[in-house]
């Protein structure tokens, strides 16, 4: 029974299609407007498949457009197969159809807010494409024609419709990491003259002690009486500064170590004989 | 030596005739074997591909997908069946356990017939919609063959598949001459998801629409799809890189497609020739893993400094180093490994990651390291200023390729005490380097004069009596 009756229609068509060879689809009456709903006004336009409409017509957020017009089959009105008013995304070229509803006189309607609109074409920034298509079997030739431009306007009081782009494979962009910025140090000719400053303060010092009467003068006294243990130990005092400067060029911890050990024995060796002999010359009141 | 020479000739042998990446056990559903005839030309393509096809009724009892836990194939093909569904052994979750196996599954319909439920539960799990009450038409009014359909309008000429986007390799549609069409007769279309390993091959053409042919015979009331929302043939590859493709019309792949001289244009324009054949062998061959197959075959990284070693593959380098990383990529193209080429407004990228990327780096060819079977991309590079476990990550996923997803860990070290410049080479210490020069002069000084300075006679000794 289904069978007869999907065939019947078609051989009907095909009959139809025999008998109108190359016949052509159109429509008349077209008729679009917009009605808003606050204030109730309509926009209304005529529609014609020959000149789409100069200034596309602009769809508020609680406004509905309503397209009526009449199909024809060869100036006959006729019920097409597919009579679709087609939106379409100018930059993507994203496309939604909607189906008019189609009586057997031909007489088609359609009525679209913006809850029907996909998401998509609700945040286009240029005007949606609208198209009627109007084809069905047969020999007869199809009609699809651009009628008008529609701009989606959104209502600033509420917020517009969130729409998040699905994910699709591709490269993303790409990321070069931000370095810290380096250690900065002051300008050189300013570290200059503070080393300057400080480098002074050496000469300043020996100036200060020979106004205070400094003297080496028990140099010689000194080395008369222990050379052997004098020169030890200010050479051991040297040696061990020496032994830090090595640290701060090139040794490591443990190479430091057993030569500062090394060092302090000789300096405690070499100190009490050295330091027997100034205690004797104080003793002796020569200090 | 002749069972040697022999066993020599079958090895040359294999190595010429080899094909899919994945094996070449193929499995073919159809109703009744009689069948096969309409789609010989097409099933002879794939044996001569070296296939071996075995060929299966649903309803068969010895018909099992797994032996022991392993595939018993390596890719199915369905053909319409008639039965409601496929039975127990082509249940909508074997399907999907074989399809975790890195099985392969090629899937066609028919509107004449409809899908069987296993089929349409299994493509419902994959995001795939078909239509309801599993059975669709899909119709153009602007773009059918005249000579076959001229009333019913369901035998569609669509040009051969282009690029679907500027940085995806056209596989399918490539070379087609100007004049070539694909036909596509009878056939169903089905809708997308939004899921990102869903591809469209083919989509229908702006007019074409869908409809149920034994309830919307008079009018469409309620639209499935229409335009390029329809998906006439759509290809799906999971994470594994196991893929399946849905051709919507079966037909297509049969001989009389194949022919050109069947079919004529509604305006009355001539036909070249048809694209089917060429269309079919590649879109069994991109599902079959013949075409569009990624393999890595080698990473390497090193230290890129003066004066570094050329240790390959350190376990860890430092903040700051200069690190060069390069891959190794082939593809596979029918019957052989080529060199790798990214496609031109695509790009291969390195990603240096420690929870997020810290870098995201496009790889370039390097010529020296490539050879006629491998392409080398290589990028050099900083690496941040920050220690802690990082990733060398390539994630190269693209429709129709398969998945590239490598990840090399290493340990990004700070910087060692005696790594660092130098006291005096910064101006700003150089006071206090002086200071510590002064010190210690002073301090010998100091030693010196406390040891051998003499008094200066009377005034001390005055000062101490008093």
């Amino acid at each position: 029974m289904r069978l007869t009756q999907s065939i019947i229609p078609s051989l009907l068509l095909l009959a139809a299609g025999v008998a109108q060879a190359a016949s052509a689809w159109g429509f008349d009456d077209g008729n679009l407007s917009i009605v808003a709903k606050k204030s109730g006004e309509t926009i209304k336009e005529k529609l014609n498949h020959k000149a789409p409409l100069q200034k596309p017509v602009s769809l508020g957020s609680s406004d509905t457009l309503k397209l009526s017009l009449t199909a024809k089959d060869n100036g006959k009105g006729r019920r097409p197969h597919q009579a679709f008013l087609v939106l379409q995304e100018s930059e993507s070229g994203l496309e939604a159809p909607f189906p008019l509803t189609v009586k057997e006189n031909g007489k088609a309607a359609a009525q679209i807010s913006h809850k029907d609109i996909p998401v998509q074409l609700l945040v286009a920034k240029k005007p949606l494409k609208a198209s009627v298509v109007l084809a069905s079997f047969g020999s007869a030739q199809g009609l699809n024609a651009p009628v008008f431009e529609v701009k989606i306007e959104t209502d600033p009081t509420v917020p517009a419709p969130a729409y998040e782009k699905p994910l699709r494979y591709g490269k993303k962009p790409e990321i070069h990491h931000i370095f810290r910025p380096d250690p900065k140090s002051p300008p050189k000719i300013v570290s200059l003259i503070f080393t300057l400053a400080v480098i002074v303060t050496l000469p300043a010092l020996l100036v200060g002690w020979a106004i205070l009467s400094g003297n080496l003068t028990h140099l010689s006294k000194a080395m008369g009486t222990a050379p052997l243990s004098h020169a030890t130990f200010f050479g051991s005092i040297l040696a061990l500064e020496f032994v830090f400067f090595m640290y701060y060029t090139s040794w490591n911890l443990f190479q430091t170590l057993p030569v500062i050990a090394a060092v302090a024995a000789v300096t405690v060796l070499s100190g009490t004989k050295a330091l027997g002999e100034v205690q004797n010359r104080r003793l002796a009141g020569e200090r | 030596m002749r069972s040697l020479l022999s066993v020599l000739v079958f090895v040359l042998a294999a190595v010429v005739s080899a094909i899919s990446t994945s094996g070449n056990r193929l499995l073919v559903i159809l109703d009744d074997v009689a069948e096969k005839e309409s789609y010989s030309k097409f099933l002879g393509d794939l044996e001569s591909r070296g296939f071996q096809l075995s060929f299966e009724n649903p309803k068969s009892e010895s018909l099992a997908l797994f032996r022991l836990g392993e595939r018993s194939y390596d890719h199915i093909l369905f053909f319409p069946t008639k039965t409601k569904g496929l039975g127990p052994n082509l249940t909508p979750n074997l399907l999907v356990d074989f399809l975790n196996a890195k099985g392969n599954i090629l899937v066609t319909l028919s509107s004449g017939v409809a899908a069987p439920n296993s089929l349409v539960s299994l493509l419902a799990e994959l995001d795939i919609q078909l239509p309801a009450d599993r059975t669709g038409l899909v119709v153009d009014h602007f773009n059918y063959d005249a000579s076959s359909a001229a009333d019913m309008h369901d035998v569609l000429l669509l040009p051969p598949p282009t690029r679907i986007r500027p940085d995806v390799k056209d596989f399918f549609g490539a070379g087609a001459g100007q004049d070539e069409v694909l036909v596509f007769p009878r056939g169903v279309g089905a809708s997308l998801g939004a899921s990102e390993l869903l591809t469209p091959i083919l989509r229908a053409p702006r007019t074409a629409y869908s409809y149920n042919p034994k309830e919307q015979g008079e009018v469409v009331d309620d639209l499935f799809a229409a335009g390029e929302q329809l998906a006439l043939v759509s290809a799906f590859q999971a994470r594994n890189s196991a893929r399946l493709t849905l051709v919507g019309s079966a037909e297509m792949l049969q001989d009389k497609c194949f022919e050109a001289s069947e079919v004529s244009k509604a305006d009355g324009k001539k036909v070249a020739g048809t694209f089917n054949r060429e269309f079919a062998k590649r879109v069994s061959g991109w599902t079959f893993n013949e075409i569009g197959v990624l393999r890595v075959n080698w990473i390497e990284h090193h230290l890129e400094e003066a004066g570094a070693t050329n240790e390959s593959n350190p376990k860890i380098y430092r903040i700051k180093n200069d690190v060069k990383y390069t891959i190794s990529l082939s593809e596979y193209a029918w019957n052989a490994w080529k060199p790798f080429a990214v496609p031109d407004s695509d790009a291969l990228q390195l990603e240096f990651s420690m929870l997020s990327p810290f870098h995201r780096l496009p790889l370039t060819l390097d010529a020296t390291h490539s050879s006629d079977t491998a392409a080398a991309y290589s990028v050099l590079f900083k690496l941040p200023d920050q220690h802690g476990i990082f990733n060398f990550k390539v994630n190269y996923k693209r429709p129709f390729l398969s998945n590239v997803e490598e990840k090399n860990t290493v340990s990004v070290r700070h910087m060692a005490h005696n790594e660092w410049p130098r006291s005096f080479v910064i101006s700003g210490a150089w006071p206090w380097i002086a200071g510590v020069g002064v010190t210690v002069t002073g301090w010998l000084a100091f030693c010196a004069l406390w040891m051998f300075s003499a008094p200066v006679g009377a005034k001390r000794e005055t000062k101490k009596t008093q």
